[in-house]
């Protein structure tokens, strides 16, 4: 029963779930509950969930997804008005018609929401290039516990008016308020995408990542991927590959491809295979999906961030750490943005739990940003979800009071508990 | 006679780094928008201890602490209203860390923009805000107002380039924080706060590999308005370069008259466009965007020839301002955004409301992010003039609202536009901030009279105003 209610956090369900039609009613209900002494969690699609700690209480499941609107969009203005429970598939399908995009780079976006992935804090690979969605996002509204309705920002593209709370929202796990609308600058999107595969053996390893950082055009993504065999296409029977994702005009990406075949060549490495348009973007988001992946009942995926220049290194220190308890072990570094993202897995779920703790306290040691992405229930609640407070917890503590007094959004779900 | 917290402050920090003389103060009583009082002191602090040590002692006084940078905001930002203790980071300006692998750069606040850009620029990496006033202007300034600049069309506003920050709090004490980082955003809330949060102290911020081409083009049209359409086509079309800037004929022959810089004086409004990125798309780019210019009118079309015309070009563009000064004896640039495609309509009820008011107006902006500087010529002693340039003022900010727009762009909120605030957020929408505000600044410590309107807008917003 519990693992196919969409709204189970762990072994919890909640006594009521909630679908608000508008943002005044979200705000309506977050006022009774706090109210109440009720504890609300915000679901859009569910995809990432699974980022940070089970709350300490959970009462009602407030789902978004009948705020599912284009709210503003004229193509011209390259900007976009959108309410939070809307897919990411369905604003790529409002854009796609007007040639333009919005890189969210996140895990299945057939279900994954905006208000959903904003909140989340959600960064893929290709931030790099475009800006992470913080820098997309011009304005937004969020219903707070208070039953107000509080907007900032707006629809134009550069705005020093009042402070920049968006920001405050993107990244709080629906722990101070519910996003209720997000507008977006977008981008206009470019004539061609390749995708390029190759295999990258320990030989030729080194040679081939310094190489790339003296490409002449930088890749939009630049990823090393060791296992996921399940979601990016093994090559040449190698498990490590270089995944590299060129953008922009057709004559462009040609000799971006020739360059990069070029010096991968003088590095040793084999062959490299291409894709091209649609099939690009299905294998990258193929690739993305992998990131909250888990195997059956008995995985946990971490995701470490850092500089791009140690990426790699933290990838082997983690590797090295899983390995040594006879664990599988996954993982994607992310070469341009530095985001490591790694996943153990015992052979059963007994196993992983058995060695989880030991693994825990390894890799937190060896890498401090550490943070828990995905993996069984079970797993994740027998770790901490967040690495060590950052030096400013009294003051994210102090901002948590003052939004919401009577903590009822997902209290506990936060770094430091807040 | 000294007072108490002069001493305090000389006896702590010696008297180079605390000043606290009539004639040393008022070199702090200003920005670009106007004249305050003099500060009752000021410290230019060489370390963060200094700043923490100032901070203390003014809390410990009762007194409110304003930041300065450069002192070129043109908001008020950075006066002191009613005394208080300005904070100058002008010897607080090295740059720190210089990591290209990782293309970022550590600096302290007073480090004035365009250095940081000189002093890396053979790296092969750049900082790519880049405010007209960059020469003078401050990184530490420019984060405080989220400055923007002709580049932000493509590469986005300051905050945009800040990866973390270090700075100090109303109690004196010194914390860090990186995007990196767990919990909730205290740099994207920091940047842009206009110095009302705390003070910062040190700036990670995040650099750019120089494009492997650039090139600059200027089209001249018969006037604003056929070259805003032609930008609002540009943009519509899917085409976001590096910068799409306007000039009308006044800012034009002003600025012909001051730097030569070969731009057509004669045309009624000259478009300055600048792309950049892999060389293969220069032709190409040039010739889709040239294509859009003449339809909508465009009677010349040009590229510079080289580096040095392309610098030439930029410096004149952004000395516009300075060179108006020819022309008039003061002028008064407003800041304000609309969506693109309302870019034409309020150009046209710029110029109406100019001529309702009997205003020379020139305008110089930001064309390819719908953020307009209208530019209104006076005569401070005329007070006709004075009133006029004010009540105009209102009226674009309102026509600017009206059109879906928002108040300020890139300058900023500080003591100019605080009123005007309520014209676009509600109580509710304000109250959230003041929240922040709250929790950040208790004792309303750190720039006080700004941003926040005052008056009875509601609990919590009145509050923030009553220290």
């Amino acid at each position: 029963v519990i693992a196919s209610n969409p709204f189970a956090l762990g072994t919890r369900l909640p006594a009521r779930v909630e679908e608000p039609a508008d943002a005044q009613r979200v705000a309506t209900l977050l006022a009774q509950a706090a109210e109440a002494g009720s504890s609300v969690v915000a679901f859009g699609g569910s995809t990432l969930q699974s980022i940070g700690n089970l709350p300490r209480r959970y009462d009602i499941a407030l789902s978004l997804r009948r705020l599912d609107r284009v709210l503003q969009y004229d193509p011209r203005d390259l900007t976009i008005g959108l309410e939070a429970g809307i897919t990411l598939e369905s604003v790529a399908g409002a854009l796609a018609a007007a040639r333009q995009f919005i890189p969210f780079d996140a895990p299945l976006p057939r279900r994954a929401t905006v208000g959903g992935t904003l909140a989340a804090g959600w960064g893929g690979p290709r931030r790099a290039a475009y800006g992470q969605l913080r820098d997309l996002l011009i304005g937004s509204t969020v219903a707070l516990t208070d039953g107000s309705l509080a907007a900032a920002g707006g629809m134009v593209v550069k705005n020093v008016t009042g402070y920049d709370m968006s920001k405050l929202y993107v990244g709080s796990l629906g722990t101070l308020g519910v996003i209720v609308r997000a507008n977006f600058k977008a981008l206009p999107q470019p004539a061609a995408q390749r995708l390029a595969i190759a295999p990258l053996g320990d030989e030729v390893r080194e040679r081939a990542l310094a190489a790339l950082t003296r490409l002449t055009i930088e890749p939009t993504a630049a990823l090393v991927v060791d296992g996921f065999f399940e979601r990016t296409p093994r090559v040449h029977q190698e498990d490590t590959r270089l995944v590299i994702v060129f953008e922009g005009s057709e004559v462009v990406v040609d000799r971006a491809t020739r360059d990069l075949r070029s010096v991968l060549g003088k590095s040793g490495v084999a062959e490299t295979l291409l894709f091209d348009g649609a099939t690009a973007a299905a294998v990258l988001q193929d690739t993305i999906d992998a990131y909250i992946e888990p195997i059956e009942d008995r995985s946990i995926t971490y995701r470490s961030t850092g500089l791009a220049s140690t990426v790699w290194e933290r990838a082997l220190t983690a590797r090295a750490i899983v390995l040594a308890h006879e664990a599988r072990y996954d993982f994607i570094a992310d070469v341009r943005t530095g985001d490591a993202i790694v996943r153990v897995a015992g052979k059963t779920a007994r196993r992983t739990a058995d060695l989880l703790n030991e693994v825990d306290a390894q890799l937190r040691d060896a890498l401090p940003a550490i943070t828990v992405l995905a993996g069984d229930p079970r797993l994740r609640s027998q770790v901490d979800a967040w690495s060590a407070p950052p030096s400013t917890m009294q003051t994210l503590r102090a901002i948590k009071e003052r939004f919401d007094p009577a903590s009822t959004l997902a209290p506990g779900r936060f770094v430091g508990g807040i | 006679v000294a007072t108490t917290f002069a001493r305090r402050l000389v006896e702590a920090l010696g008297s180079d780094v605390a000043r606290t003389e009539p004639v040393d103060l008022a070199a702090y009583g200003y920005d670009g928008y106007k004249e305050g009082g003099n500060p009752s002191a000021a410290v230019l602090p060489r370390d963060v201890r200094d700043v923490a040590t100032a901070v203390r002692i003014a809390r410990e006084c009762d007194e409110p602490i304003i930041p300065r940078g450069a002192g070129t905001g043109l908001c008020g930002g950075s006066v002191p209203v009613k005394g208080g203790l300005v904070v100058s980071f002008a010897r607080m300006n090295r740059l720190l860390e210089l990591d290209v692998a990782n293309r970022r750069a550590r600096v302290q606040p007073g480090l004035i923009n365009l250095e940081l850009s000189n002093a890396i620029a053979r790296s092969g990496v750049f900082y790519a805000p880049d405010p007209s006033s960059q020469k003078i202007s401050t990184i530490g300034g420019n984060v405080g107002t989220n400055a923007g600049g002709p580049h932000c069309l493509s590469y986005g506003t300051t905050t945009n380039h800040i990866l973390g920050l270090q700075y100090v709090d109303w109690s004196g004490e010194v914390h860090r924080t990186a995007l990196g980082d767990a919990g909730y955003d205290m740099t994207g809330l920091i940047v842009g706060s206009e110095g009302t949060l705390g003070l910062v102290t040190e700036i990670d911020v995040r650099l750019m590999r120089l494009p492997e081409a650039v090139r600059v083009c200027v089209a001249a049209f018969g006037d604003v308005e056929s070259a805003s359409e032609a930008v609002s086509a540009i943009i519509g079309a899917g085409i976001v370069p590096v910068a799409l800037e306007i000039m009308d004929r006044l800012i034009t022959q002003a600025v012909e008259a001051h730097y030569h810089a070969g731009f057509p004086a004669q045309a009624g409004a000259v478009l300055l466009v600048e792309i950049a990125g892999p060389l293969d798309d220069m032709d190409t780019g040039e010739r889709l965007i040239a294509r859009i210019a003449r339809d909508h009118g465009a009677v010349s079309w040009r590229a510079a020839r080289d580096a040095a015309e392309r610098a030439v070009l930029w410096s004149a563009r952004k000395g516009a301002a300075g060179a108006i000064g020819r022309i008039a004896p003061n002028y008064y640039i407003q800041d304000a955004c609309v969506p693109r495609t309302k870019l034409p309509e309020v150009m046209l009820q710029v110029e109406r409301i100019a001529r309702d008011h009997q205003l020379q107006v020139g305008n110089v902006f930001h064309a390819g992010d719908g953020n307009l500087h209208p530019l209104m010529l006076f005569d401070r002693r005329e007070a006709r003039q004075v009133q006029a340039v004010i009540d105009a003022g209102s009226e674009i900010l309102a026509a600017c609202i009206a059109l879906g727009g928002t108040i300020s762009g890139e300058h900023g909120i500080g003591y100019e536009k605080r009123q005007s605030l309520s014209l676009v957020f509600s109580t509710q929408d304000l109250a959230a901030m003041a929240r922040v505000r709250d929790v950040f600044d208790p004792m309303r410590a750190f720039n006080p009279d700004k941003i926040f309107p005052t008056g009875a807008v509601c609990g919590e917003v009145a509050a923030s105003n009553a220290a």
